[in-house]
């Protein structure tokens, strides 16, 4: 029974891992390899795809932009979030319902609806040449879960921690960043990552918005070069795609504990 | 305490930022939307007021209900066969040992992380019908008859979609129920244990029931994900063969985008944001509603 | 979890009213939105003469020929012939990719200086006022003296949207074949369609896939499939539906419809036919897994490379049809690089699309291909099968325009891309394709711009 398992397990993880080592092979073989061996282990271990996907695929340029819209919209989805569920649940405004049930609408609202409305929204307001055409939707759409976790996780916490820097006549700002922010480090860490995962993949609206090749995520530029090189060299497809998956890859192999960790903390706090 | 804390300034300090961003990237623009439905509209000019015209057009066209039918099916996929599935996989991960649980957990997130733009382009390759992967086991175990072109057989181009997507996504979900799992207390295992029941027995009757709130969570999260099935297909057939495999929100970037017609377009868009509310309203009623105690 | 439904029922009404509330009040916030943009930009930007002019060019990056102009022909001379500007080249891959580009670009009022016109874009870009009337610019510069014949650059509507080489009117679908699989099959160049069947099926049961040609996005079947199915049994019918003088009942059209269905079904194709790209089709056939390549002559200057590739016409259905009497040709006066309307320098791009066009009219002229545009070279002499080519097509009495080109509104064309790779698939009847694109047909506006 044990072993019967085990060999059912081995055989669930390969599953999940064979795209890994395809890739890997894949992007070793040449042109006519590709075709005649697609899933065996490279006959010869053929660099050239590397050195040609690096010069024709602007890698860099794709990365360093989803780095950079990842990173914008978390940054400004944990500060603008925080500080909304904080408001939300701690504090006394009539309107703190209203407030929350107005931003649960964003839960169901797929980005994918508006786009057409939202690229004319960012046309009109000049952000279509900028990152922030991008940072700014990703946002107002991670805004919504973002504070919903964060109230839910604020309302736990003790009234006697604001209580105590009252007294020391600390104001507002300062208690916030220095008390309740170390406080919920853990769910913002937890949300970065749910962010992160939604953000680095997003496809449709940055396809329609980041139109222009220096703007493009990862996502689009790669479909781009995949439309370029005429999906015929498979070679050279499966090198860029390593190419594009390697910061993440090696960002999960390092956290993934802590990643995993993220992830299902969304579930349970709920 | 409140009160010291709670003036106008710093209330509008701290609920002005994220308000407004939310407002203007995601409120406002459903507005627009709706105008323009309503409008005849080619994404630059607005040729008139035509009513209802658009969503008559819209249900008139067979292209839609294609799309309708093509997304109900992956949503279904993913709910009656992948959260089962990932159901079965977080339960026998529950009574794995550590190391081996370990390694599968990295394994199973894999997919999850990976570009929707490589997973697509990658199953692309495992669909190809000449040299890809399925053909090639099939015709190696004698199956040649069962071969055929995945991508464009109207009977498999739906399922094959959704197999990618499932692959992609079924890891994840058994993670996020597996993390359930391990806030169930052990003493309500001892008691079963003590009757004698199986792991089947322990599942059905203390684990799935304990777990209602992470499987409504998981269910809303799969649906709605679901739902806005698109950039698996963008990458993988563009739609095709023909419509056959567009989802709704293709139908609606295709109409919009590739037929220049905005209006009819919107006018899609606005059907699928109340079916969208419809299927949240239902889930958050009928689905895994009682929380339970434990 | 009761007072969550609560929370999502307020939530729903909450958005209803402020959804209905707005839609009144957009009204002029829509209309007025392009003009103080438009305002904007041009104030931002003063023209700068001094400096270097920036331009942004997108043309296709699919097609070999098109990759060797430019990395041959346009960029080697550019910075001597136009020093004064500096070119940012954007790939805009091929076929739908490129239209649905150039279209979200129109859109978004984000139009490259100076790009590759294609009918299947054109409409929506003049209809948005996004492409230049270049008429006078060119007549007063003398370029329009290069052309043998300039009125072939006129659209129907009598103005110049496009430069090319005029090499286009020279493109015509023909089947590429290697001779030697033709040989060990023992297949015989077919004269009729039947023929092609018979021939299809020996090469098949050699091992070797019959014909292959680029399917995804239905670019075959829009192209020229259609067109030389419906052809090959009545020129006639073809014209009369160029010109919308039938629709899709015509049994002749229909016939040409299920021409298709039967190539489909007969297995003349390789399977996943439907999603096969430009690039993987040509792979198959110069790598010879596939014997036939039914192409348009473009690529004969790079498939004549391999000694083992020879070309015959479509193959006959009927009497009414002679490979020698009618045939179809790819130009359209929309085809060429055409410039933006909202361009900042117009004076530079236009001389830029000038100088693209002398480009591609020098890679032509080295391959021997005909061309319409004057380089002041020397022609040289043509390969074989270039020779053998101009010598069939030239004499040909009647040429037919291509419906692709000259008959599809953006629309249109989105659709019969959608039913024409339905169609490829085998599983799609050719009569529920005929009553769809009749449907569509009806609504086809180019005919009434």
């Amino acid at each position: 029974m044990k072993a019967t398992m085990s060999v059912f397990w081995l055989a669930v993880v390969c599953t999940f891992l064979f795209p890994l080592y395809w890739m890997l092979s894949m992007s070793f073989k040449n042109k006519g390899e590709a075709y005649d061996n697609p899933f065996g282990i490279p006959q010869s271990w053929d660099v050239l795809n590397f050195s040609e996907a690096l010069s024709k695929y602007h890698f860099f340029v794709y990365f360093k932009n989803s780095l950079i819209y990842t990173s914008g919209t978390i940054v400004l989805t944990l500060m603008a979030g925080s500080m909304l569920a904080y408001c939300l649940s701690r504090m006394s405004w009539k309107l703190n319902g209203t407030a929350l049930i107005y931003i649960s609408l964003g839960l169901i609202v797929p980005i994918e609806v508006v786009v057409i409305p939202l690229f004319q929204l960012i046309k009109g307001l000049h952000l279509k040449e900028s990152y922030l055409g991008l940072i700014l939707p990703y946002t107002g759409f991670s805004l919504a879960s973002c504070v919903l976790m964060l109230y839910a996780f604020l309302r736990t916490l003790p009234k006697e921690l604001e209580e105590a820097s009252c007294i020391d006549g600390t104001n507002v700002y300062q208690m916030f960043f220095r008390i309740i922010f170390p406080i919920v480090l853990p769910a913002l860490v937890t949300q970065s990552v749910l962010v992160f995962m939604r953000i680095w993949n997003e496809f449709p609206l940055a396809f329609i918005i980041a139109s222009k090749d220096q703007f493009r995520p990862l996502t689009v530029g790669l479909l781009g070069f995949f439309v370029n090189v005429g999906v015929s060299d498979w070679g050279l497809i499966a090198a860029s795609m390593l190419l594009s998956s390697l910061p993440t890859i090696i960002v999960y192999l390092i956290g993934n504990e802590k990643i995993e960790q993220a992830l299902t903390a969304g579930a349970i706090l709920k | 305490m409140n009160k010291y804390y709670s003036t106008r300034m710093s209330i509008f300090v701290f609920a002005a930022p994220a308000l407004l961003l939310f407002t203007v990237f995601c409120v406002y623009p459903l507005l627009p939307q709706i105008w323009m439905s309503l409008h005849e509209h080619d994404g630059f000019r607005n040729l008139g007021f035509v009513g209802l015209d658009n969503y008559k057009d819209a249900f008139a066209n067979s292209s839609f209900w294609t799309a309708h039918r093509n997304t109900y099916l992956i949503v279904g996929i993913s709910v009656v066969l992948g959260l089962p599935l990932s159901m079965i996989l977080a339960l026998i991960m529950d009574t794995q040992t550590p190391n081996l649980r370990r390694f599968f957990k990295s394994a199973a997130m894999f997919p999850a992380i990976l570009s929707v733009t490589v997973v697509a382009q990658i199953w692309v390759a495992f669909y190809e019908p000449n040299w890809g992967l399925f053909n090639g086991i099939l015709k190696s175990v004698g199956l040649e008859s069962w071969t055929r072109s995945w991508l464009t057989d109207q009977r498999t181009v739906m399922p094959s979609l959704g197999l990618t997507f499932l692959w992609q996504y079924i890891g994840l979900n058994a993670m996020l129920f597996y993390t359930g799992i391990k806030t169930i207390p052990k003493q309500y295992y001892e008691a079963a244990l003590i009757d004698g029941a199986n792991f089947a027995q322990v599942s059905t009757r203390i684990t799935i029931p304990l777990l209602q709130y992470v499987i409504h969570y998981v269910v809303i999260l799969s649906v709605l994900g679901s739902m806005a099935f698109y950039s698996h297909v963008r990458v993988m057939t563009s739609g095709g063969p023909g419509d056959l495999s567009r989802t709704v929100v293709y139908q609606m970037y295709y109409t919009a985008f590739e037929t220049s017609q905005f209006g009819k377009g919107t006018a899609i868009a606005v059907l699928f944001v109340l079916e969208c509310l419809l299927i949240s309203i239902f889930i958050q009623r009928f689905v895994a509603r009682e929380k339970l105690e434990y | 979890m009761e007072k969550a439904s609560k929370v999502f029922g307020m939530t729903i009404l909450s958005g209803m009213v402020l959804l209905a509330s707005a839609c009144g009040s957009n009204n002029e916030a829509q209309s007025s939105e392009t003009t103080p943009s438009q305002a904007a930009t041009q104030e931002s930007k003063p023209a700068n003469s001094e400096k270097k002019v920036k331009l942004r060019v997108i043309t296709i990056t699919t097609d070999e020929n098109r990759n060797k102009i430019m990395e041959n022909y346009i960029k080697p001379g550019i910075a001597e012939a136009l020093p004064n500007i500096e070119v940012e080249f954007e790939p805009g891959g091929g076929g739908e990719d490129m239209a649905n580009k150039l279209k979200t670009f129109n859109a978004s009022d984000d139009m490259p200086d100076v790009f590759w016109n294609d009918a299947g874009y054109f409409t929506p870009l003049k209809n948005t006022g996004s492409i230049m009337d270049l008429t006078s610019a060119i007549t007063e510069d003398g370029f329009i003296d290069n052309y043998a014949v300039p009125d072939a650059l006129k659209h129907i509507d009598g103005k110049i949207y496009s430069l090319s080489s005029g090499a286009d009117t020279y493109f015509t679908p023909v089947i590429f074949y290697h001779k030697d699989l033709f040989e060990q099959a023992g297949a015989q160049v077919p004269r009729t369609f039947d023929e092609l069947i018979e021939a299809a099926k020996k090469l098949k049961s050699s091992g070797v896939v019959p014909a292959v040609t680029p399917g995804k996005d239905g670019w075959g079947p829009k192209l020229y499939l259609l067109q030389q199915m419906i052809q090959i049994g009545d020129p006639q019918a073809m014209m009369d539906l160029i010109a919308n003088k039938t629709d899709f009942d015509n049994p002749s059209v229909r016939a040409g419809v299920s021409r298709i269905e039967q190539l489909a079904k007969e297995g003349v194709f390789p399977e996943g036919i439907a999603n096969l790209d430009y690039g993987p089709s040509n792979e198959m056939f110069t790598s010879k897994k596939a014997a036939m390549y039914w192409m348009f002559t473009w690529e004969l200057p790079n498939l004549a490379s391999d000694d083992s590739v020879d070309f015959f016409p479509f193959p006959s259905a009927s009497d009414k049809y002679d490979p020698n009497q009618f045939v179809q040709f790819w130009g359209s006066p929309l085809n060429g690089y055409a410039v933006s309307a909202k361009t900042k320098h117009p004076e530079e791009a236009i001389k830029l699309a000038e100088y693209l066009a002398m480009a591609d009219a020098r890679f032509f002229e080295s391959t021997g291909a005909p061309i319409a545009l004057k380089t002041g070279n020397a022609t040289s002499e043509p390969g074989p099968l270039m020779k053998k080519f101009v010598d069939w097509y030239n004499p040909i009495p009647t040429k037919i325009a291509s419906l692709a080109l000259n008959s599809l509104d953006a629309r249109t064309s989105a659709e019969l891309s959608t039913q024409g790779a339905r169609l490829l698939t085998g599983q799609y009847a050719a009569d529920t394709f005929a009553e769809e694109m009749n449907k569509i047909w009806k609504e086809n506006t180019w005919f009434t711009q």
